[in-house]
């Protein structure tokens, strides 16, 4: 049998799982007892050790076999579970990951560095039966019960009972979701009242009699929490996996026919036939929700790529030594698969950058009065015809004062600036190499990512924009269009050639003659309502011979805080267009983003507006 | 046999008042310490039965003691001796792995009850 068409599925599925993967074991450490974990992670890794075995893939079935082997050791109850455990199996899930990628590259047996991870895979799973580990392998197996404890009002020192009591409590099984928390024990407003879940084989009586025994204990609650956890709900959703390629060349497919459907609408326009008019009218409007539909099919939650970030921000602020929690918000926006395939890599310099310059180690964040465990947020966020995709961090902040003097002594603002703007600071801190040449408390580093992220945002389109305040942290926001398939564009003709101004950048259009013009240091302006525009003119820019028309439209373009005024000869009305795939030839001016056919079948070039303003 | 004790205090008055309770109630105090280096020495020659362990002494602390002792014999019996206000430093001393707690002013009454909840 030919297993080669299998091989994409392989990776595809083999990645959504270990991704997977990775979320588990999160959960897991943060709640060792737990055992919705364990019992996803072995399901994962048991499927991919099956695909693998099945496409021949030596390297990825060996490793995952052996992971599997350690997970049926946990859950049969021989290995403990301890945070070296997790470390384990985190490394563990890398490596598989790495064997998957080396199988996509034809290199389908195992590396020589598997060699060591296998080892100590089986060194902890054949580990002689550790009689500590009986309470936490109990909780593996245990849904938990959960337990309120009432502390006598009248008690000196009430957190300390509590602490006993938890302890004791941990003596028989294993003890989390520790209400108001460890942390509320050593204030003295404590007011006696805590609770907690158990998870182990004890009964309740001999929990309760345990916990009673750390003295001065009023009232214990033992409640069987087994219920309230089979109330999560499965929502399932009838799915078939598609290649993307098809996607694509269905997408093509759809764009031609719009094409072809402006065009009929054009012909039929000019004849006075009503019956080709109505037929004209309907085959206008089943491509239009054609369109709309394959759009549709190529839209991917957001989740997919926010999903890779906790492993990342949890890995990054151990090396670092700090404590970070990830939070994601709005998952469930959806993106197109090629703006989706885009984002990851500037979010991902953006949440190392909150990491690692943001937030502040532990002790500094207690010295400032914060939480010692530092916030990092994405988000998403759907705003018309683009999703705003946000990096929050509650960290230190951003010096202005100090990238204002950076930026001074490099000559990158002028003397006169006495503050920066957030968009003047954006501009100083993606300047390519800008931290690294010097460090600057609460600057270093900051650049290289906002460098790459700036140049992505504009690759695709869309913008960044940073909002930052000393002492509270920054935000980064990313806008990034909902596809990049077909974009409604303001068309504008310079001697006989047409091209396409996407209309997200276009702010209003306005009469352009040299009576309204004015010069700001030496560049041409436009004064709109009291503002001073720098002007672009299409004809200098493209080369166009012969005399410009004495009356001209000016197109106002807005990306982020930045205008330009871009002088065209005429303007030609508005259509949505088809982008096609770029490839640039050599020689090509950076201004132009991608081409497209227009409704008359001629092509035009579409301008991109980040490269004009 | 009544259990034996070690009586961990920078203050003499303090050892004294403790011993004294203990002895009445049967306990044989074996050893004293007057600081937390003390401490984590003499228990690993007496290896007592019960440790009251101050909080704060000189010397490395109670707290400090309290984790030298575990490491080596995590089911030492030790019971800390805390000021009122001190709850934070006994939440870390019960998390370090003391066994329980009794809070000056001492009653006899308190620490006996104490003393039998950690050996018990």
């Amino acid at each position: 049998m030919d297993l080669s068409k299998y091989a994409a599925l392989f990776l595809a599925e083999s990645r959504e799982h270990l991704s997977s993967c990775n979320q588990h074991l999160l959960e897991w450490e943060r709640d060792p007892a737990a055992i919705e974990p364990v019992a996803g992670l072995f399901r994962a890794i048991h499927t991919i050790k099956g695909m693998a075995a099945t496409m021949g893939y030596d390297g990825v079935s060996t490793l995952s076999h052996r992971t599997e082997n350690l997970l049926d050791a946990v859950r049969a109850g021989r290995v403990a579970v301890t945070p070296g455990l997790i470390q384990l199996l985190f490394g563990a899930i890398d490596g598989i990951t790495a064997a998957v990628g080396r199988a996509a590259a034809g290199q389908y047996e195992a590396a020589p560095d598997d060699a060591a991870l296998i080892q100590a895979l089986d060194h902890v799973a054949e580990a002689p039966f550790d009689v500590t580990a009986t309470a936490e392998l109990a909780a593996v197996r245990d849904t938990g019960r959960h337990v309120s404890v009432r502390i006598r009002p009248d008690a000196q020192v009430r957190g300390g009972r509590a602490m006993l009591a938890i302890r004791r409590a941990e003596a028989l099984g294993a003890v989390s979701d520790v209400r108001p928390g460890i942390g509320a024990f050593e204030r003295d407003d404590f007011d006696g009242r805590f609770s907690f879940r158990f998870t182990g084989a004890a009964v309740s009586s001999e929990l309760e009699q345990a916990v009673r025994g750390a003295g001065d204990i009023d009232q214990v609650v033992i409640s069987d929490g087994a219920a309230e956890k089979m109330q999560g709900r499965a929502v399932i959703r009838r799915q078939i996996r598609i290649d993307l390629g098809r996607l694509d060349a269905l997408m093509k497919q759809v764009g031609e026919l719009v094409v072809a459907r402006n065009r009929l609408v054009d012909l039929a326009a000019g004849r006075d036939d009503p019956g080709l008019g109505e037929t004209a009218d309907q085959i206008s409007r089943l491509v239009g929700e054609l369109q709309s539909e394959v759009l549709q099919a190529r839209m991917n939650p957001v989740a997919e790529v926010f999903d890779r970030f906790p492993r990342v921000v949890r890995d990054l602020a151990r090396d670092l030594g700090k404590q970070a929690r990830f939070e994601a918000e709005g998952g469930d926006i959806e993106l197109d698969r090629a703006v989706l395939d885009e984002i990851g890599d500037p979010l991902l310099h953006l949440i190392r950058n909150a990491v690692d310059h943001g937030l502040e180690t532990p002790d500094e964040r207690v010295a400032r009065g914060k939480p010692p465990e530092g916030k990092v947020v994405v988000s998403a966020a759907r705003e018309r015809n683009s999703v705003i995709l946000r990096v929050a961090d509650d960290g230190r902040g951003i010096d202005r004062t100090a990238v204002l003097a950076r930026a001074r002594r490099d000559g990158l603002v002028d003397a006169s600036v006495e503050t920066l703007s957030d968009d003047m600071l954006l501009r100083v801190l993606a300047r390519p190499g800008f931290s690294t040449a010097g460090v600057v408390s609460g600057v270093s580093g900051r650049g290289v990512g906002v460098d790459v992220a700036m140049t992505r945002a504009r690759a695709l389109g869309g913008t960044l924009t940073v909002t930052a305040s000393e002492g509270a942290g920054v935000v980064f926001a990313l806008r990034v269009p909902l596809t990049l398939a077909i974009v409604r564009a303001l068309l504008a003709g310079v001697g006989n050639e047409r091209y396409a101004v996407p209309i997200a950048y276009v702010a209003e259009t306005v009469d352009f003659n040299l009576k309204s013009v004015t010069a700001v240091r030496d560049r041409q302006a436009l004064v709109v309502r009291n503002q001073a525009i720098p002007t672009v003119h299409l004809r200098d820019l493209v080369g166009t011979p012969g005399e410009p028309p004495g009356r001209r439209p000016g197109v106002i373009l807005e990306v982020g805080n930045r205008k330009a005024a871009l002088i065209v000869d005429r303007l030609l009305g508005q259509q949505d267009i088809v982008v096609e795939p770029f490839e640039a030839p050599r020689g090509m001016p950076t201004f132009f983003g991608g081409a497209t056919i227009l409704a008359d079948g001629a092509p035009a070039l579409i301008l991109d507006a980040a490269a004009l303003v | 046999m009544g259990h034996t004790v070690l009586v961990c205090d920078d203050a003499i008055f303090m050892r004294t008042m403790i011993s004294d309770i203990l002895t009445q109630a049967g306990f044989e105090v074996v050893g004293e310490a007057e600081s937390g280096v003390q401490a984590v020495d003499k228990y690993h020659q007496l290896k007592p039965d019960l440790v009251t362990m101050d909080i704060v002494m000189p010397d490395m602390g109670g707290i400090d003691a309290v984790r030298a002792i575990c490491k080596v014999d995590p089911d030492a019996k030790i019971l800390m001796c805390s000021a009122m206000g001190q709850q934070a430093l006994v939440v870390e001393a019960i998390q370090a792995g003391a066994k329980d707690f009794v809070v000056k002013p001492f009653q006899p009454s308190r620490v006996l009850e104490a003393v039998q909840r950690v050996l018990g």
